[in-house]
C-alpha cells in the first residue's frame, strides 16, 4: 500500500509539472499584452517601439534563454511567486486571496447541501427502483443535467429579478465588506457605508458576510449551482447504488430482516461510497469549477471566476494562467486523495499487506 | 461445452473472409485451388466501399488544400514563421490549378464558391453519419427492426429524437436559404410577437415595425421572436444557432471518436510503451477541468469554428479513449482476434475489421454522452465570448440579452429554451440508444 | 392434503407475478401450493425458469418489488399469514423465524465488512445482546459450521475464504437466531463437487441437532434423493407433482417427472427433454407441460392446469395429469416406461434415504 501511494505521489508530481510546461508553452505563445501597450504607448509617443520593447523584454527577463526562462517560471510558480496582474494592478496572489472568499459564500454551501441531496434522492430512487419517484427524480436529473446553470441563472433573475422584483439585479459585494473594504462576518454599518449609497436612512443597518441582505443575494447564485450539483451527484449515486441493490448480499442482508434502511446506510452506501468517491470528487469539483465561473459571471459576483473572466476579455495573462491552472492543480490533488482513500476504504483492493 | 463453442467463433471470422470469395472451391484439393484467384477477389472492393473511398479522396485533397491555402499562404501565426515557404508560393500557384480560383485568401470552387473550413468538417461528418449509421440501419432491416422495438418503449427519447430531426432539418436547411442575421440600427428591441413592452426600449425603426401604441409596442409576426439589442432579428439568430449546435456537437465528436478510436485500438494492438505513453497522457489530459481547457486554449489560439470543433475535438478525445481501451482490452482476449492474426491478417484489418466493430457499443454510449456537452460548451463559450464572432450563436445571442434583463428578457430567454431542449433531447437520446444497444442496462425483465 | 395439525408452513395457490415494461405479467409463479412439515425437508425441483426460486422467495417476500407482487395465494407460517403482515413484522419472521442460504457464496456476503461483522448483525437484529455477546455467538456458530479458528477468523473478509467456507459462514449467519424454517436455494450448486456433499452433510447435521425445517431448491435429483422427505415437482409456475420423497422416486407419476429422472446419467437417458419452456406472459391452455409430453391428449391443451390427482389412491402422492383423473387410465403413463421406472427404483427404492457412495458419484 505505501509503495502504492509512494507511486501515485510522484506521477502527479510529474503529471503537475507537464502541466505547468503546457502553461509556460502557451503563455510564451501568446502575444504579451504588456509588451504590446510598451510598443503602442512607445510608437504614440514618437520614440522607437523596438528600443521600448528591448527595454522591456529586459526589464521582464524576456531576452534570457528559453531554458532560464522556464526554469524560473516553474521555481516561481511553485514558490508561489504568480506575476503581476495589470488588469488589477496588484500581485496576482493577492487577486486571488481577494476574491476567493467571494467564490466561496455560494460555492461551500452548494457543494455540501448538494453532495447531500443529491445522494439521498440517488439511493432512494435506487431502492426504489421502477416506482414513480425513481422516474421522477431520473427526470429531474436530466433537466438537472441539460440545463445550461448560466442560462437557468439568467432565467431566474429575470423572473425573480426583473418579473417579481425579489432580488437585485446587481450583486453588491461592499455589503459583506466593512466600511474599509474588509471582509467582515457580520456588523453594522450607517448610510455612509458605500454599500448604501444613494440611501438615506437614520440609525444602522447589518453589513457582513452573513447579513440578510448578503444572505439574500446569495440565493440564486447558490440554488443554480445546487442544481447542476445534485443532478450529477444523484445520477452517479443512483448508477452506483443500483450495481449493489440487486447484489447477492444485499438479497442477504434482506433475508436476515435488516430494515431497508439500515440496508441502505450500512450495505449499499457503504461498498457504493468507495468508487462513488473516486468517480465522484474529481469530476464533480470539475462541474463546479465550470459552473461557477459561468455563475459568478451571470451574477456579477466578485470570485475567482469573474476575475479569470475579466482576465480573459482583458488579455491579463498572468491572472487567467493562475486561474486556469490552480483549478487543475486542485482537480489533481483531489485525485490523489480520492486514490488513496480507495486503498484505505476497501478492503478488496490490498491483499495481504493490510496492517 | 463452452470450449467447443469458443472455437467455433474463432473460426467464424476467418471463416466468413473466405466463404465469400471462395464460390465453389469448398471442396476443392488445396492445391487445385486458384489461389490468386481468390486473392484478387478478396483484395476487390465492394461498389460502396469504392464510392466511399472516391469521396473521401476527394475531399480529403480539396480540405488539404483549403487548409493549406488558409493557414500557410493566407494571414495567420503560422504564415508568419513560415515567411521564405509563403514567398516561395505564389498566389498564381492555386490558380493554376483548374477550376480553382482565391477569393479573399480562400480556395473558391466552381459552383459552390468558398467553402469554409469548419464546412469540411461538417460535410465530412454528414457523410459519415450517413455511411456508418444509416446505411448499415438500411441494408439490415431486421437489425433496424429489433432496436427500433426496443427504442420506442421510451416514448421521451422518441419525442427526442423527432425533435432533434426537425431542429436539424429546420438549420441545416434553414441556414443556407436565409443570410445570417444583420446589426441594423434603430430595429433594437422589438419584442416576440404578442409579448408587450414600453416604448422606449424599442429603437426609432423599430418602432415603426411593431404594433406601438399608447407608450407599449406589441411583436408582430415581422420579427415573430423579436430582435437584440443591435437590431438582429433573433427569429433567424435561432435557425442559424440550430446549425452551429448540431455542426459543432457533431463534427467535433466525430472529430474526437475518431482520434479515440484510432489511439485506443492502436494502444490496445501493440500495448507496450504505446498504450503506457498514450494513456498516460490521457491522464494528464484528463485532470483538466474540460471547459478550463476550452478557455485557455481558445484564449491562446483564438475562437474560429474550424479551431473551435478541432479544440473541441482533441480536448475530448481522451475520455472516449479511456472507455474504448478497456472495452477493447477484453474484446482482444477473445479467441476470434487470435485467428484473425493467425490467419495472416494485417494489423490494420485485424484492428478495423474485428476490434472497431466490436468495441461500436462503447463508441455510441460515448457520443451520446459527448455530443450535449460540447454543445454546452460552445454555447457557453459563446456567452462568454469566446466563440467565433463571425457566425450568430446561441449563446451569442443569449450573451447580448444579459446586459437588460429588465427590459429586453426575450432575448437571453428564447434562444436558451432551445439549447436547453436541444441538450435535454440528447440526453434522453443518448440514454435510450444506451439501453436499446446495451441488455446490460436494461431493468428487470 | 395432509395433516395440517403438524404443518410448520403452508403455502396455498401462491402467485407472483412480475410487471414488464409493457404492461404484460410474467407469471413467474401461477397456483402453487405445498407443505412443509416441522423438522422435515420438504425439496423444490425444477429446471431453470420453473419458478422455484422465485416460489422461496416468495415465501418472505424477498423478490424485487416493484416489479415483483403477489396477486393472491397465502403463505402461512405457525397459522400467522405472511402475505398479509406488516413490513416491521415481516423483518422479524426473516431471519428470526425463517432464514435464507442463497445459490452463490461469492457474492452473498458483503465484500466490504468482517465476516464477523456479518454474522453478528444477523445475532444482533433479532436478540437484545451486546456486542461481545453477539461476538461470542459468532465464534459458536463458526465453530458449529466447521470454520476452524473461527476467533481469528472472524475479523478478515469474505475474499479472504474460499467458496466453500463462505458457504458456511452463510449458513452459520442464517442459524444465528434459530430459525424455524431454512429456505436453502440451490446451495450447493456454485461450489466444487467435493465441497458439495460437504456442505450437505453439513446442513443434514444441523437440522438433525436443531429439528429445524428445510426448504431445500434445487434442480438436481440427485441431491433431493438425499436430503429430501417430501418433493414437490415445479415447472413454469404450476406444481406437476408433489408427494413422499419415496413415492415420487418409485412411481413417478407425472410425465413431466418421469422425464426428469430419464435424464439423470445413471438412468441410461442423455437426450434432455426436447422443447422448451411456455411464454411466461402468455402461458397456453391446459396442462403447461402438454406441447413437450409425450402422453399429451387433446384434452391435456383445455382448461386450465389439471387437478393435483391422486396417484394410486395415497393422498400424499399427487399429481397434476389427466391420465391421473378418477376417469382416466393412469397406466398410459406408467406403462409406457415402466421399465425405466422399476429401472430407477431398483436402486432409489432400496436406499433412497441413504444412497451409496457410488451411486452419488453416478448424479453428479
Amino acid at each position: 500500500m505505501k509503495w502504492y501511494i509512494a507511486k501515485r505521489l510522484v506521477w502527479s508530481v510529474f503529471a503537475a509539472l507537464i502541466i505547468l510546461t503546457i502553461g509556460f508553452v502557451l503563455m510564451d505563445v501568446v502575444p504579451d499584452q504588456g509588451l504590446q501597450q510598451v510598443e503602442f504607448q512607445a510608437q504614440t509617443e514618437g520614440q522607437s517601439g523596438d528600443q521600448a520593447v528591448q527595454a522591456y523584454e529586459e526589464r521582464r527577463g524576456l531576452d534570457e534563454p528559453l531554458i532560464d526562462r522556464y526554469t524560473s517560471f516553474v521555481t516561481g510558480f511553485v514558490q508561489g511567486d504568480w506575476g503581476w496582474s495589470y488588469e488589477y494592478q496588484q500581485p496576482v496572489t493577492e487577486v486571488i486571496t481577494d476574491t476567493l472568499p467571494y467564490s466561496m459564500m455560494y460555492g461551500v454551501p452548494s457543494i455540501i447541501i448538494s453532495t447531500i441531496i443529491g445522494m439521498a434522492i440517488g439511493l432512494y430512487s435506487a431502492v426504489n427502483q421502477y416506482t414513480k419517484t425513481d422516474y421522477a427524480a431520473t427526470f429531474f436529473s436530466f433537466f438537472g443535467v441539460s440545463i445550461p446553470n448560466w442560462w437557468f441563472g439568467i432565467i431566474l433573475l429575470v423572473i425573480f429579478g426583473s418579473f417579481l422584483g425579489w432580488v437585485d439585479l446587481d450583486f453588491s459585494h461592499r455589503v459583506a465588506e466593512t466600511a474599509d473594504g474588509d471582509l467582515t462576518w457580520l456588523g453594522t454599518a450607517d448610510s455612509s457605508h458605500p454599500a448604501f449609497i444613494g440611501e438615506n436612512f437614520e440609525g444602522e443597518r447589518q453589513i457582513g458576510i452573513l447579513s440578510p441582505t448578503n444572505l439574500k443575494q446569495l440565493i440564486l447564485p447558490t440554488f443554480v449551482s445546487m442544481t447542476a450539483g445534485i443532478a450529477a451527484m444523484m445520477r452517479y449515486a443512483r448508477a452506483e447504488a443500483l450495481e449493489y441493490v440487486d447484489a447477492e448480499f444485499v438479497k442477504t442482508a434482506k433475508s436476515k430482516g435488516v430494515s431497508n434502511w439500515r440496508i441502505v446506510v450500512r450495505h449499499i452506501l457503504r461498498p457504493a461510497a468507495v468508487p462513488l468517491s473516486t468517480i465522484l470528487v474529481g469530476r464533480f469539483l470539475g462541474l463546479f469549477l465550470t459552473g461557477s465561473y459561468l455563475i459568478e459571471v451571470v451574477f456579477g459576483i466578485p470570485g475567482l471566476g469573474l476575475a479569470s473572466y475579466e482576465a480573459i476579455i482583458n488579455q491579463d495573462q498572468n491572472l487567467v494562467l493562475v486561474t486556469l491552472l490552480v483549478p487543475t492543480f486542485l482537480v489533481l490533488v483531489s485525485n490523489l486523495a480520492q486514490d488513496i482513500a480507495y486503498v484505505v476504504l476497501d478492503p478488496r483492493i490490498s491483499y495481504g499487506d493490510r496492517t | 461445452m463452452s470450449r467447443e463453442s469458443s472455437d467455433q467463433s474463432a473460426a467464424d471470422p476467418a471463416d466468413s473472409s473466405t466463404a465469400a470469395a471462395d464460390g465453389g472451391v469448398a471442396d476443392a484439393r488445396f492445391e487445385d485451388v486458384d489461389w490468386d484467384r481468390i486473392d484478387s477477389v478478396n483484395r476487390g472492393r465492394s461498389l460502396k466501399s469504392r464510392i466511399w473511398l472516391t469521396i473521401v479522396s476527394i475531399w480529403a485533397t480539396a480540405f488539404g488544400g483549403t487548409l493549406f491555402v488558409r493557414y500557410v499562404m493566407g494571414d495567420s501565426i503560422l504564415s508568419e514563421r513560415l515567411g521564405p515557404l509563403q514567398d516561395a508560393l505564389d498566389p498564381t500557384v492555386v490558380e493554376a490549378i483548374p477550376l480553382l480560383s482565391l477569393n479573399d485568401g480562400w480556395v473558391s470552387f466552381p459552383v459552390v464558391g468558398v467553402v469554409e473550413l469548419h464546412n469540411w468538417l461538417w460535410w465530412i461528418t454528414l457523410a459519415g453519419f450517413v455511411y456508418y449509421g444509416a446505411l448499415p440501419l438500411y441494408e439490415n432491416p431486421r437489425m433496424t427492426r429489433y432496436y427500433w422495438r426496443r427504442f420506442r418503449k421510451n416514448k421521451a427519447a422518441v419525442i427526442s429524437g423527432l425533435f432533434l430531426v426537425v431542429i436539424f432539418l429546420i438549420g441545416f436547411v434553414g441556414s443556407r436559404v436565409t443570410s445570417q442575421p444583420e446589426p441594423e440600427a434603430g430595429l433594437d428591441g422589438i419584442p416576440p410577437v404578442g409579448i408587450s413592452t414600453e416604448s422606449y426600449n424599442v429603437g426609432p425603426a423599430g418602432q415603426k415595425v411593431a404594433d406601438c401604441a399608447g407608450g407599449v409596442c406589441t411583436g408582430t409576426w415581422e420579427y415573430p421572436f423579436g430582435t437584440t439589442t443591435s437590431g438582429e432579428d433573433i427569429f433567424l439568430g435561432v435557425i442559424h444557432g440550430m446549425e452551429i449546435s448540431m455542426m459543432v456537437g457533431l463534427t467535433a465528436t466525430a472529430a474526437s471518436l475518431v482520434i479515440a478510436a484510432g489511439i485506443a485500438l492502436v494502444s490496445v494492438y501493440y500495448g507496450g510503451w504505446i498504450d503506457e505513453i498514450a494513456f498516460r497522457w490521457v491522464d494528464i489530459q484528463l485532470t483538466f477541468p474540460a471547459f478550463f481547457l476550452y478557455l485557455l486554449l481558445v484564449y491562446s489560439i483564438g475562437g474560429s469554428m474550424f479551431i473551435l470543433i478541432l479544440i473541441f475535438g482533441f480536448i475530448e478525445w481522451g475520455g472516449g479513449a479511456r472507455l474504448m481501451r478497456s472495452e477493447a482490452l477484453q474484446r482482444r482476449e477473445e479467441p476470434y482476434i487470435t485467428a484473425s492474426k493467425a490467419a495472416g491478417a494485417n494489423p490494420l484489418w485485424t484492428m478495423r475489421k474485428h476490434l472497431l466493430p466490436n468495441i461500436s457499443n462503447t463508441i455510441i454510449t460515448y457520443a451520446s454522452l459527448s455530443i450535449p456537452s460540447i454543445i454546452l460548451a460552445e454555447a457557453a463559450l459563446s456567452f462568454l465570448g469566446l466563440g467565433d464572432p463571425t457566425m450568430v450563436s446561441w449563446g451569442q445571442l443569449i450573451a447580448d440579452g444579459r446586459d437588460n434583463l429588465a427590459n429586453l428578457w426575450w432575448i437571453s430567454t428564447i434562444p436558451g429554451i432551445f439549447l436547453f431542449l436541444t441538450v435535454l433531447s440528447f440526453n434522453f437520446l443518448g440514454d435510450a440508444l444506451r439501453d436499446a444497444i446495451d441488455p446490460r442496462h436494461e431493468g428487470a425483465e | 392434503m395432509s395433516v395440517h395439525t403438524d404443518t410448520l408452513l403452508d403455502v396455498e395457490d401462491l402467485h407472483v407475478y412480475f410487471r414488464t415494461d409493457t404492461g404484460e405479467n410474467v407469471r413467474a409463479v401461477d397456483g402453487v401450493s405445498f407443505q412443509v412439515q416441522p423438522g422435515k425437508t420438504t425439496a423444490i425441483v425444477g429446471e431453470s425458469g420453473s419458478g422455484k426460486t422465485v416460489t422461496s422467495e416468495a415465501i418472505t417476500q424477498l423478490f424485487p418489488s416493484p416489479p415483483g407482487y403477489i396477486p393472491e395465494g397465502s403463505v402461512t407460517l405457525d397459522g400467522q399469514d405472511l402475505t398479509e403482515i406488516s413490513d416491521d413484522e415481516m423483518r422479524s419472521v426473516r431471519g428470526g423465524k425463517i432464514s435464507h442460504i442463497f445459490q452463490n457464496p461469492q457474492g452473498a456476503l458483503n465484500p466490504v465488512y468482517t465476516v464477523g461483522w456479518q454474522i453478528r448483525e444477523a445475532v444482533m437484529l433479532h436478540q437484545d445482546v451486546s456486542k461481545t455477546e453477539a461476538n461470542e455467538r459468532a465464534v459458536e456458530l463458526m465453530t458449529q459450521v466447521g470454520i476452524p479458528e473461527a476467533s481469528t477468523r472472524l475479523d478478515d473478509y469474505p475474499h479472504e475464504f474460499s467458496g466453500g467456507q463462505k458457504q458456511r459462514v452463510i449458513i452459520a449467519m442464517a442459524l444465528a437466531c434459530e430459525p424455524d424454517l431454512l429456505i436453502a436455494d440451490e446451495p450447493t450448486t456454485a461450489l466444487d463437487v467435493t465441497i458439495q456433499a460437504q456442505i450437505l452433510n453439513l446442513l443434514k447435521e444441523l437440522q438433525e441437532e436443531r429439528d429445524m425445517a428445510m426448504l431445500f431448491i434445487t434442480h438436481d435429483l440427485g441431491v433431493v434423493a438425499e436430503v429430501a422427505d417430501r418433493v414437490v415437482v415445479m415447472y413454469a409456475g404450476k406444481v406437476m407433482e408433489r408427494g413422499p420423497v419415496m413415492d415420487v422416486f418409485q412411481t413417478p407419476a407425472h410425465p413431466y417427472t418421469r422425464a426428469l429422472l430419464e435424464c439423470l446419467p445413471g438412468e441410461g437417458g442423455l437426450g434432455g427433454i426436447p422443447g422448451q419452456l411456455p411464454e411466461p406472459t402468455d402461458p397456453p391452455d391446459g396442462c403447461r407441460f402438454a406441447d413437450r409430453c409425450p402422453h399429451a391428449v387433446e384434452m391435456c391443451t383445455e382448461g386450465g392446469q389439471p387437478d393435483l390427482y391422486d396417484v394410486r389412491n395415497t393422498e400424499a402422492h399427487t399429481a397434476s395429469c389427466v391420465h391421473f383423473a378418477p376417469t382416466m387410465d393412469p397406466g398410459v403413463v406408467l406403462d409406457g416406461s415402466e421399465r425405466v421406472a422399476t429401472d430407477g427404483r431398483g436402486r432409489t427404492s432400496t436406499d433412497a434415504g441413504q444412497p451409496s457412495d457410488d451411486e452419488e458419484a453416478e448424479h453428479r
